[in-house]
């Protein structure tokens, strides 16, 4: 077949950028995140710039000058007070809260690296990511500090600082909630190694800036873009967790990547975005916290979206005009009645990512809310946006959309040749946002990026106009007696039952057929047996899709944003087998 | 009985404590419970359907004294209780559904409380002339109404108000519920230790009788499940102070005891009932919020929201 290179090279989705989506990207006015966040607290000083939304509608708000103030502070500490380097890694934990983004700017001010670490991390958990980061400092939620106890003396950090959820709310409402956590739900254990609170290190920061008169720019004025932001774990392909080098350039690429996609309907200090997701996944720390703070909008994090009814308050008091989420959240939002009876007015869109949007899920927000909910894909190895569905023009269900500008895209097959128009192929990416590399793992590095194309390990297909679409993951592609199968397929039959909540599905080494098909399932309610798995199966797929075991069971093992995670399940299998 | 200043304190502490609730809502709550109003008239059918039925039934049935029957009678025709609300509050109930059912149960108790009297009064042949005081029904509804308004205001002006509002108002009804039940046993012991069986039942089984109905005929009647439970709380939770003040207005001496006695005793057990199955309720919401969290949303199309 004729196909090369070329076909991808021409770009065809360009068209459907329309005249909302600029084709080329502005140009570069920052090298560093440091002085994008500076010049933003400067031009919307006054403006709220964040805030913290409990369940029950406490809040605690933070205008851009505040953020400024409290972020300078925490740099300055961690330079002069802990006496860390430029470059230093310091690892920050904790759900979304206030003191995030003071932390997490006041790094990046500094010229330290951010190490964004889920709280929810068990203690082997936390060594590993801490241990192979080499962070120097920790700052970690009161709730979970009691988890360091046995971490802390095998890990290189050098002070802990410990911040809480209510962190710079007014005083009653703080110390009702904190009130509630240690009484009513237990907490907040105590904390038994030695820590500095993040209000001293602030009050610390701000008497050496003070004192030193310092001028907290100075501290990154001769970073270049190549310099490192963030390193961001991910499980990535091999199981062990690595952290992606995300660089100032990185990020900063991306951030005006993902936001020529929306800019058409974003008013510089005129938006309010909800931040249900974690901000120290990828996906809500680029598009929640970095896109919307460049932008002047007021950004209301929500500690935890789960049960959905702890976001009802912040639809409530807040005109929200942006939303984030995951295929999940959106659904939980439609399965409540405060939601659909007055879906928020001031919506002007949502975005998705994460994992794949259902369409029946999709259509009923666009019924409701009368906005549409663009599905992004991204990675954490390219920072992550790759490639969105506009939010004008021609939106394709099922698709994760056209490529960001500035991003070239290819799909290849396993000897690297560009597939043909219309086959699946491994989605490969090239552009400003894809990661220096892999922190200290060279190997991992190389299989991951070759002359510039990040690998993504993601099958997908790409149609004449240029919209893809996610077939599954290379490395979850089972290969049964010759028949290549993807997973995805056979899960998305067994979930259209009503009786399944959800399902996963893996390969599994088989004497007869090489590999068979293995699915394990979530009942939405009692009663569901095998056989009726199996006869749904057989009545829409063929014979060599038929999954070969089934089992029914309570749960599946998740990522934090809520992606089933078939490596576990295939490692639960190995276990089995080998005991 | 309380005494005179303790009945004012809980007066006052009932405003604070609907002041709190009315904090935990915003009008679009109100506009949600309108947006099925059948709800609200599901809910007077059986206060007003249900409960004095279940009143007169229970009174023919048990074959209780006619002054003691007259005490049922007059129990099972009152309006809603405003604890009901408090209940509902703490079952993750629908409150504003529950607040507009009170406020309209007592609305019409002036015209319906003599007629429903005079109906089931005649039937039992006791005498059915009795004195509805209006001001204090009235006073009922200004109690429940201005501290709930002015809540909802509270929450619409700042959230963190509202919200601790809102928790000293829930940490009030929790410590009001505690007192009622434990200052009226110790006070009402000797009268608990000389009471029949009958009356007891009477007494205990008005209320869990009447929220059974409730709920079954709610959900007959297509309301969801937590519409039920709330319209069933609010069916079996009854104005005991109402029904007291009204039996002091009309009777006196001897008979005036007589009459007291079920609305005494029913003010004291529905708080223990009420309480245990707010605990269940409470339980069952919990799982269905969580079950929906996770429910798929239906492929086929859904109506369209209004």
């Amino acid at each position: 077949m004729p196909t090369s290179a070329a076909e991808y090279d021409r770009q065809p989705w360009t068209k459907h950028y329309g005249d909302d989506i600029a084709k080329q990207l502005p140009p570069q006015r920052h090298t560093h995140l440091a002085g994008l966040i500076r010049d933003c607290e400067q031009r919307f000083a006054g403006q709220i710039a964040f805030t913290t939304c409990m369940p029950n509608g406490m809040h605690g708000s933070l205008t851009y000058a505040q953020v400024a103030k409290h972020s300078d502070a925490f740099a300055v500490y961690l330079r002069e007070c802990v006496g860390l380097a430029a470059g230093a890694r310091v690892a920050v934990q904790t759900p979304n809260c206030l003191a995030y983004p003071v932390v997490a700017f006041g790094v990046l001010k500094a010229g330290c690296v951010l190490v964004n670490t889920n709280p929810l991390y068990t203690p082997t958990e936390m060594e590993h990511q801490f241990r192979d980061s080499g962070a120097e400092a920790l700052v970690i939620v009161d709730m979970f500090a009691n988890k360091l106890e046995h971490v802390l003396p095998k890990t290189g950090i050098k002070q802990v600082i410990v911040c809480q959820v209510p962190q710079f709310f007014p005083l009653v409402p703080r110390a009702l909630i904190r009130a509630v956590m240690k009484i009513w739900n237990r907490v907040l254990p105590p904390i038994g190694i030695a820590h500095v609170l993040l209000k001293q290190a602030l009050a610390q920061g701000e008497r050496a800036k003070q004192a030193k008169g310092i001028d907290v720019a100075a501290y990154t004025a001769s970073a270049g873009r190549d310099a490192l932001a963030a390193l961001q774990y991910t499980g990535g392909t091999t199981g062990v967790s690595k952290g992606a080098m995300l660089s100032h350039g990185n990020l900063l690429s991306n951030l005006d990547q993902a936001l020529a996609m929306g800019r058409a309907r974003i008013a510089d200090g005129g938006e309010c975005v909800l931040t249900a997701l974690p901000l120290y996944h990828i996906f809500a720390f680029q598009f929640n916290l970095l896109c919307f703070f460049s932008c002047g909008a007021r950004n209301v994090l929500a500690p935890s979206p789960r049960p959905i009814g702890n976001l009802q308050r912040a639809f409530e008091n807040y005109p929200l005009t942006w939303v984030s989420g995951v295929n999940t959240l959106f659904n939980a939002l439609l399965n409540e009645e405060w939601f659909t009876a007055f879906p928020p007015r001031h919506l002007k869109a949502a975005v998705a990512g994460g994992a794949a949007l259902q369409s029946a899920v999709a259509q009923r927000w666009e019924r409701v809310t009368g906005t549409r909910i663009a599905e992004g894909y991204g990675l954490t190895e390219a920072s992550p946006v790759v490639s969105f569905n506009p939010l004008t023009g021609l939106q394709k269900p099922d698709s994760i959309g056209i490529p960001v500008p500035g991003t070239e895209v290819r799909l290849v097959d396993d000897a690297g040749q560009p597939a043909a128009l219309g086959q699946p192929g491994e989605l490969t990416v090239r552009g400003p946002q894809v990661m220096a590399g892999y922190w200290q793992r060279a190997e991992e590095t190389a299989a991951m990026i070759r002359d510039g194309w990040l690998h993504t390990g993601d099958i997908a297909v790409m149609d004449a106009e240029g919209y893809f679409r996610i077939v599954d993951r290379k490395k979850d592609m089972v290969l049964v007696s010759g028949f290549n199968v993807y997973p995805n397929e056979i899960e998305e039959v067994i979930a259209q039952m009503d009786e399944v909540l959800e399902v996963g599905v893996i390969g599994v080494p088989d004497a007869k057929s090489g590999e068979a098909l293995r699915a394990y399932v979530v009942p939405q309610a009692e009663g569901l047996t095998e056989e009726a798995v199996r006869a749904h199966c057989r009545k829409h797929l063929t014979d060599y899709k038929l999954p070969k075991g089934i089992e029914i069971r309570r749960e599946l093992p998740k990522t934090p944003i809520g992606k089933i995670l078939r490596k576990e399940l295939r490692a639960e299998y190995a276990r089995a087998g080998a005991a | 009985m309380l005494t005179e200043l303790e009945t004012r304190l809980l007066g006052v502490l009932m405003m604070v404590i609907m002041l709190g609730m009315g904090a935990s809502l915003t009008f679009k709550d109100f506009r949600i419970a309108f947006r099925k109003p059948q709800g609200i008239l599901v809910g007077l059918l059986c206060q007003y359907g249900i409960m004095p039925l279940l009143g007169y039934l229970m009174a023919v049935l048990i074959g209780l004294p006619p002054a003691v029957a007259v005490g049922l009678l007059l129990m099972g025709c009152m309006p809603g209780g405003t604890t009901s609300n408090i209940f509902t509050y703490f079952s993750k109930g629908t409150l504003a559904l529950s607040i507009m059912m009170t406020v309209c149960s007592t609305m019409v108790a002036v015209l319906m409380v003599p007629l429903l009297l005079a109906f089931y009064g005649g039937l039992m042949k006791v005498p059915s002339e009795y004195v509805i005081p209006a001001a204090n029904v009235a006073q009922v509804l200004v109690v429940l109404l201005v501290p709930t308004v002015i809540g909802i205001a509270l929450r619409k002006w700042n959230p963190n108000v509202g919200a601790v509002i809102e928790m000293v108002g829930a940490l009030l009804g929790v410590f009001v519920i505690l007192f009622l039940i434990g200052s009226w046993v110790p006070r009402n012991w000797s009268l608990l230790m000389t009471t029949a069986s009958p009356v007891y039942l009477a007494a205990i089984g008005l209320g869990i009788l009447g929220m059974l109905l409730g709920y079954f005929l709610s959900r007959g009647l297509k309301q969801d499940k937590r519409r039920a439970r709330t319209i069933a709380l609010e069916t079996g939770i009854q104005n005991g102070p109402l029904a007291v003040l009204i039996v002091t207005l009309t009777f006196t001496g001897t008979m005036q005891q007589q009459v007291l006695l079920i609305p005494v005793l029913y003010s004291l057990f529905i708080v223990i009932t009420s309480s245990a199955v707010t605990v269940w309720f409470r339980g069952i919401t919990t799982r269905e919020e969580i079950a929906r969290d996770q429910a798929k949303v239906p492929a086929a199309p859904a109506p369209a929201p209004a």
